[in-house]
C-alpha cells in the first residue's frame, strides 16, 4: 500500500505518506542539560536545550525518568508522564509564515503534579506516584482532558486556556477582598478584559480504591462515557462521569493465590467497537472478550496464542513470551503485541498464530541468562502503530528503536541520543553485529548499553512524527522526507 | 590453551552434566531474585509469578531427569554458551519498572548471608501469596552448596566451579573444542577483565 510506483504524474494526488525508512530528522528533544550544553555556541537550538522541562534542579534526578508518552487524536499535543508523578504537555507550534522551519517543534504547553506517594497504612506499603499510563480523550470543547494514572489511582485531568479575566466586581475590590458596603455607591457589573495566557489543569474526577494490584494500563473506549483500568488481575469498567463505582468485567484471581500462574499486562478497548476488548498476559496470550455476552466476561470470544517452537526453547521461554502491551490497529483490524524478543501483528480473524513475526533484537536470545540475572529480562517495552497502520514501532536497547514497514518488509533501526544527532541532522540507521567481523559502523552486542532502553513511543496519529523517551530525554523527529 | 581443531564428538553424559548445571544456575538465581526484595515496596505480582514459574519448571525438570533420559534438546548448547560466557553485569538505569536490582556482590548487609531456604520462604511470605505451599517439595533434592557464598555470582564468572562439581576440568575442555577462536578469544577477555576492578561506566554483556 505505499506510494503508487507508476509514473504518471496523477501519483501527485496520493495522500499516503511515504514510507518512512529514512529521512527521520530530529525536530527538537528535552534533555538534561549538561555544562557543556550551555557553552556550545555551534549549537543553534540552545533554546531547546536550555529550555528543558526538569524541575527545579539543573541534574537530572530519578523522579525525572519519563514513564510514558502519548499524542492526543489530533498529534496537537503530547504529554508526557514520569517517575516522579508529574505530567507535561507539550504542544505544536503553529504556523508561522516569518519561521516556517518551526512548524512541527513542540513546546512546553502545561505542567503539572498529577499523582504524589503515598503511603498505604493497611499493607504498610509505599504507593509509588510514577506516571504508569496517560490516555487522551478525544477533544469535545475547547479545554482538554486526559486520564492519567499511577499503580493504584486514576485521574482526569481537564487542562484549559485562560486568557480573560472579570474585572470590576462590584462588591469586591481587584485583590479580592470584599468591600465596605457603605462605600458602595453605584452598580458596576465586571467586564472581562485580556490577560496572559494561563494554562491551567485541574483533577476534574478521582478514580480510586478499585484495584488490589498495580494498574498497568487503561483505555478509552469509543463511546467516549466509559474507560477500563487494569491490573495484574482484573479489569475495572468505569463511567467517566462517576467515580465512586466500577464494575468488574475481568477477574482472574484464583480462589486460592497460591494456584496463581498467569497475570494480565496490559488491555485495551477496540478503536470501534464499544463492546469489544482485549487482554494480554504473562503466558503470551491475547484473549478478545465481548462485554454483551455476561456481566463478567470470564469467557473469551477469542483466544490468540502461538503455539511454542521446541527448537528455541529454554528455561526463559515463559518470560521472554510474557506480552508487555498489546494495541489494536487504527483500523480495529489487527491486534498488535510485543513480548521481549519480538513484535507480532494478529489478524482478529485467526487466533492460532500471528500474520506477522518480527524480530527486534534477536541477538539477544543467546544472551537471555545475562538478561535475566541482571532483571532486563523483565523490561517492558511498548509497541506502536503509525497512523495508516502501515508501519510499527518499538524500542530496544542503547537507546536504539526499531521501525518496520509491513507492507515492504523492511525495517530500520535508529537511536534517540544527544551523542549522535544535532537538531534536524537525519538519523543515521544502526546496525548491530552479531558475530565475527565488525564493521565500521557497526556495535557488537556486547557494547550495547542496557541501561539505555528506549520503552516508550508514540506515533503522531496522522503524519510521520514520532515521541521517543529515552530514560529522562524525549526526542521528537519527524520524517523529512514527506 | 587453544585447541586445534580436533571434534570431540559430545557424549550424552557430557550434556546432561551441562544442562544440569546450566539448571543450578539458573535456579540460583531464582532463588536470589525471590529473596531480594525491598522492604516498603510492593513487589510486581508479573515478576513474582514468572520467577515462581520459571522455578516450577526447574523443578520439574529435575525430577522427570531422575528418570534419566538422554534426550537433552540440542539447543542446551547455546545455554551452556550463553552462561559460560556471561559476565555479571550491573544495570543501573533498571530501576523503571520493578524493583531495582543490585549488584550481587555488594549485597554485604547480610540478608544474602542466611540460608536459602528461609529467606525464600520470607520472600515468599512477603509476597504474600505463596504462603507456605511446596515450599518443601520445590526445594527437596537441590543442591545448595552453591549459594552459601555471599559473592556467588563473581565466582561463577571467573571461571571456578562450585566445589561440589568434579567435572570442572572436562567442561573447559569441551569449551575449547569448540574451534571457534572468536568465541574462545571473548571468554579469554571476559576473564581478565574481571580480574580487574570490574565494570565502570554503563556496563556491558
Amino acid at each position: 500500500e505505499g506510494p503508487s510506483s507508476s509514473s504518471s504524474s496523477s501519483t501527485v494526488g496520493i495522500h499516503r505518506p511515504a514510507l518512512p525508512m529514512t529521512g527521520w530528522e530530529q525536530v527538537c528533544r528535552f534533555l538534561d542539560p549538561e555544562p557543556a550544553d550551555l557553552s556550545m555556541e555551534e549549537e543553534s537550538d540552545t533554546r531547546k536545550i536550555n529550555n528543558s522541562f526538569l524541575r527545579d534542579h539543573n541534574y537530572a534526578t530519578e523522579a525525572d525518568i519519563i514513564s510514558t508518552v502519548e499524542f492526543n487524536s489530533s498529534g496537537e499535543l503530547l504529554a508526557t508522564g514520569d517517575k516522579g508523578g508529574r505530567v507535561v504537555v507539550f504542544q505544536r507550534e503553529q504556523e508561522s509564515k516569518s519561521q516556517p522551519q518551526r512548524r512541527g517543534e513542540y513546546n512546553v504547553y502545561s505542567t503539572f503534579q498529577s499523582h504524589e506517594p503515598e503511603f498505604d497504612y493497611l499493607k504498610s506499603l509505599e504507593i509509588e506516584e510514577k506516571i504508569n499510563k496517560i490516555k487522551w480523550l478525544p477533544q469535545q470543547n475547547a479545554a482538554y482532558f486526559l486520564l492519567s494514572t499511577n499503580d493504584k489511582t486514576v485521574k482526569l485531568w481537564k487542562i484549559s486556556e485562560r486568557d480573560k479575566r472579570p474585572e470590576g466586581y462590584n462588591l469586591k475590590d481587584e485583590d479580592g477582598r470584599i468591600r465596605d458596603p457603605s462605600t458602595i455607591t453605584s452598580l458596576r457589573v465586571p467586564v472581562l478584559q485580556p490577560m496572559d495566557l494561563m494554562v491551567e489543569a485541574t483533577a476534574r474526577r478521582v478514580f480510586s480504591n478499585a484495584h488490589t494490584y498495580h494498574i498497568n494500563s487503561i483505555s478509552v473506549n469509543s463511546d467516549l462515557q466509559t474507560f477500563i483500568s487494569t491490573d495484574d488481575l482484573r479489569v475495572n469498567l468505569w463511567n467517566l462521569e462517576i467515580t465512586d463505582r466500577s464494575f468488574n468485567i475481568v477477574d482472574i484471581k484464583p480462589a486460592n493465590m497460591e494456584e496463581l500462574t498467569e497475570v494480565i499486562t496490559s488491555a485495551e478497548f477496540h478503536p470501534q467497537q464499544c463492546h469489544t476488548f482485549a487482554y494480554s498476559s504473562s503466558k503470551g496470550s491475547i484473549r478478545l472478550c465481548d462485554m454483551r455476552q455476561a456481566a463478567l466476561c470470564d469467557k473469551h470470544c477469542k483466544y490468540f496464542e502461538e503455539p511454542e517452537d521446541p527448537s528455541t526453547r529454554s528455561f526463559f521461554s515463559e518470560i521472554i513470551s510474557s506480552i508487555s502491551d498489546v494495541k489494536f490497529s487504527h483500523n480495529g483490524r489487527y491486534l498488535m503485541t510485543r513480548d521481549y524478543l519480538t513484535v507480532k501483528v494478529w489478524d482478529l480473524q485467526m487466533e492460532n498464530k500471528p500474520l506477522e513475526t518480527y524480530q527486534v533484537h534477536d541477538y539477544l536470545r543467546g544472551k537471555l541468562c545475562s538478561l535475566y540475572e541482571n532483571d532486563c529480562i523483565f523490561d517492558k517495552f511498548e509497541c506502536v502503530w503509525n497512523g495508516s497502520d502501515s508501519v510499527i514501532m518499538t524500542g530496544s536497547y542503547n537507546n536504539f528503536f526499531r521501525m518496520f514497514d509491513r507492507n515492504t518488509k523492511r525495517d530500520v533501526t535508529l537511536e534517540a541520543s544527544r551523542e549522535n544527532s544535532k537538531p534536524r541532522a537525519i538519523l543515521k540507521p544502526r546496525k548491530v553485529c552479531v558475530g565475527g567481523k565488525r564493521r565500521k559502523d557497526e556495535i557488537s552486542v556486547d557494547s550495547l548499553d542496557f541501561s539505555k532502553k528506549i520503552l516508550h513511543t508514540t506515533w503522531h496519529p496522522h503524519e510521520n512524527i514520532i515521541a521517543v523517551a529515552a530514560t529522562n530525554n524525549l526526542y521528537i523527529f519527524q520524517d523529512k522526507v514527506n | 590453551m587453544l585447541g586445534r581443531g580436533v571434534k570431540r564428538k559430545w557424549s550424552c553424559l557430557e550434556e546432561a552434566e551441562v544442562v544440569s548445571e546450566a539448571r543450578q544456575l539458573v535456579l540460583g538465581l531464582c532463588l536470589e531474585k525471590l529473596q531480594r526484595y525491598q522492604a516498603g515496596v510492593e513487589l510486581s505480582l508479573r515478576r513474582s509469578v514468572l520467577l515462581i514459574n520459571t522455578l516450577r519448571q526447574i523443578q520439574e525438570e529435575m525430577r522427570s531427569d531422575g528418570v534419566g533420559s538422554c534426550d537433552v534438546h540440542p539447543d542446551s548448547c547455546l545455554l551452556r554458551d550463553d552462561f559460560r560466557e556471561d559476565v555479571t553485569v550491573t544495570c543501573p538505569g533498571c530501576s523503571e519498572g520493578e524493583s531495582p536490582p543490585e549488584l550481587p556482590s555488594q549485597e554485604a548487609n547480610g540478608s544474602d548471608q542466611q540460608k536459602p531456604p528461609a529467606a525464600v520462604s520470607d520472600a515468599v511470605n512477603a509476597m504474600g501469596y505463596l504462603g507456605d505451599l511446596a515450599l518443601d517439595d520445590i526445594f527437596e533434592d537441590i543442591d545448595t552448596s552453591m549459594y552459601e557464598t555471599s559473592d556467588l555470582p563473581s565466582a561463577w564468572a571467573s571461571g571456578s566451579l562450585p566445589q561440589s562439581h568434579s567435572t570442572a576440568g572436562s567442561l573447559q575442555s569441551c569449551l575449547m573444542d569448540l574451534n571457534e577462536l572468536d568465541h574462545i578469544m571473548e571468554i579469554l577477555v571476559v576473564e581478565t577483565h574481571l580480574v580487574g576492578p570490574g565494570l565502570q561506566n554503563g556496563f556491558s554483556l
